[in-house]
């Protein structure tokens, strides 16, 4: 009884560090991409909240909260308010399977660091991705407005079509690993990461990661020019935080799932390993700023052309490739 | 070669091109991280803008130290968005001059065409931006608010000098004028 | 008159477009015509072509006349070919400009002219923008022109214009053109205001800032005005005006081109008449028994005031300065609730001579001011034209420049602008003189027999005045187009129909090609709806209301107080009303006596239509809102900063709509008041039914007078003179009398010391001189004025002006005779105006 009462705070305990580290790293991520967008725009950034802007993440999200929550009339009153959690719940389920590093004794216990090493957490982590479909869908239809429904059809097809060379990217990986749990997949790293045997396989994971996360230069569901801001366009207060955060902590996902595919997860000499993780996580959501900085925004067409024709069917070469080498190699 | 060669390796040009098209932008967005900011901290330090620069509207003073502007209503009928109105009125000494000259700032466009209208140079825009208000009435500057003790940019013009009228100075007192016409002398 | 057919026309290309016009047509007229505006300084279609300016200058490619001409000085030929983009043309038109712009100042800051001036069009049309000249410029020193003009000589660019109007149209005689060559001035011989009644016009015609308006001096750019087409109220003859408007205040009025009526040209009373809109004494606000209240509150007390009354106690008062939509208002109100119909003259006699000219006049007879320039014969009967219809006077200088005689009837010393025969005779005799004139000019007409026999006896005249008359019939009766003028001011009843029916057979005389005109002057500038609109006269309603038979009484826009030579008798009788309404938008003791004030627009806030003593409706528009003026709202030197909806002051609503809305409270069942009803109203105007006036008037008389023919002339009851006595006349004068313009601010400040008028044979029995000062003693008390003597005057009488300025209502009645040894001069030590004096201080 008392082991599993000790199993149940140490899981709490475990939840409760991840939601703040990723909740507290996607708000500083914010403050991080406007002064790194400034300074690639030759501006100083957020600089008036606290020294440097520190404090600038606290007052947004102060003022966030303290603004009006307004619904417009004709909304799908439920689904409206559902399905900024829905984006924002999606995102940080993903951190439930993501090894932080190798399994830690305590008091004579193994505790591994991960909330749960679910035997299928790649399929898991995969699901969780098509799910947040719903929150950008049902969003932008519950609003009632031109601008968001527009939005929400672009969301879909978008994140839909690039699901598929996402998924058959990683079936290279399964392959290697042998499993699809996260922690055996970062097991399977020991030698040598993924990105060594697999170049092909990252460069489309990295781009198709790139889509789903609706930024720049795939951010064509928001589109500020030509619909005002996409299926969050009617969104305000703290629901339109939801998105926000939802976004930002979906960037540190893809970077942990990034690090964990390719990079070898917690692996690392010197440091430990969680710093390791966070060091190759955060890789990703720099690279994705400096991408947002340089490229401009996809026509709709070359979106799809570059998901059907081009990444899908790399992706199944791909698969092809490395099954006949490892048949060839035994 | 072969023209089958000569297109593939055309082909592979333009590919290699195509790839450096998309990376260089990556080096030239590097480069600007590690360039100085253009940016100036507003409050704290102030730019100093050129003289001829748009902002706060003045009305000027002639060297003799009267007001230049004759209310002749150029300025309002060249302002694009009808911010000057004013009166015009005839001063016991027999000048023109506007009884009251009003620019509400709230509208103003700092577009500067009253100041090209004026032909006598009396209304002028200075660099002066810094006259935020707190009620959009305080905006509406009346000409006590207006009239400033210089010249501004053009000191020594005097309008009255040219002018040819009586109101400063006899018939051909101005610059460049003959003796009056003696109409009853008899001489052809 | 329409073009003769057989007029020889012909047809010319100007810029490769054709055109037709009648041989010797100006080409710049031509031009015109076809849209194409050649620029000119001198040119102007009233004053004709001089070719002074050189601005005018095209190239005659083909034709009679070849090579570089003035346009203004070359009449159209078949065939001629013109070029005015020709670039000999363009480059002789830029250098005029330019050498006229050598000695120009460099003023047009503080040139009233700039925004309007033609120099400035023509200047940048012509492609001069930059000065070459740099030498010294040619100055001049100015002259005071008076209160009305401003000199500005510097500005000249000699293209003789205003010397052309003052000395050739209207016959002005102090300012013209001085020195030669390079001096060339245009002024008087020594600064001082100018005479001529017309000099306003000079500002119009100016093409540069040399000659503008004084009054509107440094106030406002014609492109801030609000303008708007209207009607001078001044007089009968409806004038068009264009009125210039800013800050809820009229700027200045302008002459409006009117072809049939002032031509290009107004008279000073009609240019200075305005003001009175903006006076500080004008009623804004509706009141009640004192108190200020609103509009609502004050037309429900007057509704609810008039209910005990029976209908026929309730009397309405109307003026002739009223538009037509009030007078229609106003008879409709009367009708519907059976009161008294409505009264618009100041005594019989007047009102009388009003009706029987408006009987008399008929579209086939009326004649326009633009006929008055074509007739070759003129006989004005009782009027004076100067005084009661300036423009008149114009007309018959135009006639008389060229060739027609203008024979004048009157008692008054009439002074005119141009060469006329005159006979003088009291006015009592007039109708019998001009009796025997038509006796001379129709005899042996059998069509004329009944005219003739109606007519009264004529008096016992001169030999050589009976031959004088004898000849002007027969010079009446040979006359290719003869044309009969007759005032109503002065006149008896029937002398309208006498003139009239005499104007009517000369029509009819000779073949069918010939005719006549006859122009009234009428009271008024609605005189002649109110005319055919009839009712009775103040002297009879002022019986009724001491006898009680009127006890309340509504005045819209008469001021009879100030009118009336009894006004303590009136007094007295508004004393007895039990409700006294009144509607105006000028001040007057009325208004103090009023229960109920309702205040109206003026004609520049509410506009209306007029009908001019021709039958012509002609439209005023309304040119701005009523309000304060801007200046009479300022705080602490500027305009307040409070934005409001309404103007303050803006209370002040059109009559009509008064009216209108009271009969609505009196349950008149809700009159729509639209143009059937208006034209209902006036059965004697039967052109009103086409709709409102277009641009230039339209004729509104029934074509023919039905028995217009044989006037029904009664002997008229004239007041016996004993000898040695004077007969009292109140007369009008060009300025100061009239009753909008002597509330003008400006003509009241500037228009000359009121002066009486006495015959030379009676100024010499009485040993009086003129230029002295005269105590007149009249029954109400003694009345100071100068005195002028005249030798062309009827003697026994003493002219005496309706001007505010004068005492002239110690009248106190009408009739009244003054013993001609009792009138005395006072000496100089007397003579500085005192408080008792007669010179009252203009409020």
């Amino acid at each position: 009884m008392s082991l599993w009462l000790a199993g149940l705070a140490l899981l709490l305990v475990k939840i409760g560090l991840v939601l703040f580290v990723v909740l507290t790293g996607a708000a500083y991520l914010v403050l991080a991409e406007r002064k790194l967008l400034a300074r690639f725009q030759l501006r100083l950034g957020p600089n008036r909240a606290g020294p440097l802007g520190i404090w600038q993440p606290l007052a947004d999200a102060l003022k966030l909260l303290m603004k009006e929550d307004t619904v417009p009339a004709g909304a799908d009153r439920p689904l409206f308010l559902a399905a900024p959690a829905m984006s924002a719940a999606t995102a940080m389920l993903i951190f439930a399977v993501v090894p932080f590093g190798d399994s830690l004794t305590i008091a004579g216990r193994p505790v591994p660091l991960v909330v749960a090493d679910v035997s299928v957490g790649l399929l898991f982590v995969l699901a969780l991705s098509s799910i947040g479909v719903y929150g950008v869908v049902l969003g932008g239809w519950a609003s009632n407005s031109s601008f968001s429904l527009l939005g929400a059809i672009r969301g879909g097809a978008q994140m839909i079509s690039y699901e598929l060379p996402l998924a058959l990217s990683l079936a290279p990986v399964v392959m290697l690993a042998g499993s699809f749990s996260l922690v055996d997949i970062v097991s399977a790293q020991a030698g040598c990461p993924f990105i060594v045997k697999q170049p092909a396989a990252f460069l489309i994971f990295c781009v198709s990661a790139l889509a789903e996360s609706k930024r720049l230069p795939f951010d064509l569901p928001e589109a500020e020019n030509e619909l005002m801001a996409g299926y969050h366009t009617e969104y305000s207060g703290m629901r339109f935080g939801l998105y926000f955060v939802g976004e930002y902590v979906n960037m540190i996902a893809l970077g942990c799932l990034v690090a964990v595919f390719f990079l070898g997860g917690w692996r690392g000499p010197l440091l430990p390993p969680f710093v390791w993780l966070m060091l190759k996580a955060a890789l990703v959501p720099l690279v994705l700023i400096w991408v947002r900085a340089t490229l401009p925004r996809l026509r709709f067409d070359q979106l799809m052309h570059s998901s059907w024709k081009v990444l899908t069917p790399l992706a199944l070469a791909n698969i092809l490739v490395t099954g006949g080498l490892m048949a060839a190699l035994g | 070669m072969l023209p089958e060669m000569v297109k593939l390796r055309r082909k592979g040009e333009e590919l290699l091109e195509d790839g450096l098209g998309l990376l260089r932008p990556f080096a030239t967005t590097l480069g600007m991280l590690f360039t100085r900011p253009i940016t100036v901290q507003y409050p704290e330090e102030k730019r100093v803008l050129p003289a001829r620069s748009r902002g706060r509207i003045i009305l000027t003073r002639s060297p003799d130290g009267d007001e230049r502007c004759v209310a002749c209503f150029l300025c309002s009928a060249a302002c694009p968005v009808s911010c000057i109105s004013m009166e015009a009125a005839t001063r016991e000494d027999g000048r023109r001059y506007a009884s009251w000259f009003r620019i509400n700032f709230g509208r103003c466009i700092f577009c500067g065409l009253c100041e090209e209208a004026c032909p006598t140079l009396a209304i002028q825009l200075t660099p002066d931006y810094e006259f935020s208000k707190a009620t959009i009435m305080e905006l509406v500057y009346e000409k006590p608010a207006l009239l400033v003790d210089h010249g501004g940019k053009d000191p020594d013009y005097d309008f009255y000098r040219h002018a040819g009228v009586t109101e400063k100075g006899e018939k051909g007192s101005h610059v460049n004028e003959q003796e009056p016409v003696d109409v009853k002398r008899l001489l052809p | 008159m329409s073009r003769k057919p057989e007029e020889a026309s012909c047809r010319l290309t100007i810029d490769g477009r054709e055109i037709v016009v009648a041989a010797d047509t100006p080409v710049i007229d031509a031009a015109e015509r076809l849209g194409i505006m050649i620029p000119r300084f001198c040119y102007h279609p009233a004053l004709g072509a001089v070719g002074a300016c050189r601005m005018c200058a095209v190239k005659f490619l083909d034709g009679p006349v070849k090579g570089l001409q003035m346009s203004c000085m070359v009449g159209a030929r078949d065939g001629m070919v013109v070029s005015t983009t020709n670039p000999e043309a363009v480059d002789f038109r830029r250098q005029v400009v330019e050498w006229l712009m050598a000695n120009h100042p460099h003023d047009c800051p503080v040139c009233d002219e700039g925004g309007h001036c033609l120099l400035q069009d023509e200047t940048i049309s012509g492609g001069h923008a930059l000065r070459r000249y740099r030498g010294p410029k040619r100055t001049y020193r100015d002259q005071d022109l008076g209160p009305f003009v401003a000199h500005e000589m510097n500005r000249c660019i000699h293209c003789y214009r205003c010397a052309r109007f003052y000395q050739e149209v209207a016959g002005g005689r102090d300012y013209g053109v001085l020195s030669i060559a390079r001096r060339t001035y245009f002024g008087r011989y020594e600064g001082g205001r100018l005479e001529s009644p017309f000099a306003g016009n000079i500002i119009d015609l100016c093409p540069t800032g040399t000659l503008t308006d004084k009054p509107s001096r440094y106030r406002a750019r014609r492109w801030d005005l609000e303008r708007g087409p209207s009607v001078c109220l001044h007089c009968s003859l409806g004038c068009g005006l264009t009125v210039g408007a800013r800050y809820r205040e009229v700027m200045k009025l302008e002459a409006r081109l009117n072809p049939e009526v002032n031509g290009h040209f107004i008279c000073d009373r009609g240019r200075y008449g305005f003001g009175y809109e903006s006076r500080p004494d004008r009623p804004r606000q509706p009141r009640v028994d004192g108190r200020e209240t609103i509009a609502g509150a004050a037309l429900a007390a007057l509704a609810e005031g008039l209910k005990p009354f029976e209908a026929g106690k309730v009397a309405m008062v109307g003026g002739t300065r009223s538009n037509l939509e009030t007078l229609a208002a106003l008879l409709g109100l009367c009708r519907d609730q059976g009161w008294r119909p409505p009264v618009f003259f100041r005594d019989a006699r007047l009102a009388g001579a009003a009706e029987s000219a408006a009987a008399a006049l008929s579209g086939d007879l009326v004649a326009s001011l633009a006929d008055v320039g074509r007739a070759d014969v003129i006989l004005v009967v009782c009027a004076d034209p100067l005084a009661e219809a300036p423009m008149l006077a114009l007309s018959l200088r135009r006639a008389a420049r060229r060739g027609a005689a203008v024979l004048v009837l009157d008692h008054r010393p009439c002074d005119l602008p141009c060469e006329a025969e005159r006979l003088t005779f009291a006015p009592q005799e007039l109708a019998g003189c001009l009796s025997r004139l038509a006796h001379a000019a129709l005899r042996g007409r059998k069509e004329a027999a009944a005219y003739l026999s109606s007519l009264p006896l004529p008096p016992d005249l001169l030999p050589e005045t009976a031959l004088a008359l004898d000849t002007w019939g027969k010079r009446l009766a040979e006359a290719r187009f003869p044309l009969v003028v007759c005032g109503t001011d002065q006149a008896e009843p029937t002398l309208p129909a006498l003139a009239g029916g005499l104007a009517r057979l000369l029509a009819g005389s000779h073949d069918q090609d010939r005719r006549a005109g006859f122009l009234p002057l009428l009271p008024g500038p609605n005189g002649l709806a109110a005319a055919l609109a009839g009712g009775g006269d103040l002297e009879a309603l002022l019986a009724d209301i001491e006898d009680g038979r009127a006890t309340a009484l509504l005045v819209v826009e008469s001021d009879l107080l100030s009118r009336t030579p009894e006004p303590e008798r009136w007094l007295a009788a508004l004393r007895k009303l039990k409700l006294l309404a009144v509607c105006d938008h000028l001040p007057s003791p009325l208004l103090e006596a009023a229960h109920v004030v309702l205040p109206s627009r003026t004609v520049f806030e509410a506009g209306g239509h007029f009908v001019n003593q021709e039958g012509r409706l002609q439209r005023a528009m309304p040119v701005f809102s009523p309000g304060l003026p801007m200046g009479r709202t300022l705080r602490e030197g500027h305009p307040p900063r409070l934005f409001m909806s309404c103007a303050p002051g803006s209370e002040p609503r059109p009559a009509a709509d008064w009216l209108k809305d009271l009969a609505g409270l009196l349950g008149a069942g809700g009159r729509a008041g639209d143009w059937a009803d208006l034209a209902a109203a006036f059965p004697g105007l039967p052109g009103l039914a086409a709709g409102p006036a277009p641009e230039n008037g339209r004729r509104c008389l029934p074509e023919t007078a039905p028995g217009a023919d044989a006037p029904s002339v009664a002997k008229t009851g004239s007041p016996d003179v004993p000898p040695d006595h004077l007969q009292v006349l109140l007369v009008e004068r060009t300025f100061g009398t009239e009753e909008l313009s002597c509330r003008a601010p400006l003509l009241a400040a500037s228009a000359p010391e009121p002066w009486v008028d006495l015959a030379a044979a009676d100024a010499g029995k009485a040993g009086l001189a003129h230029g002295a000062w005269l105590l007149v003693p009249l029954p109400g008390g003694p009345l100071r004025a100068r005195l002028r003597v005249h030798q062309d005057m009827a003697p026994g009488l003493l002219l005496l002006p309706r001007d505010p300025r004068l005492l002239w209502q110690r009248l106190a009645g009408t009739g009244v005779l003054v013993e001609l040894l009792r009138l005395h001069a006072i000496t100089a030590e007397e003579e500085p105006a005192g408080e008792d004096t007669t010179l009252e201080a203009e409020p």
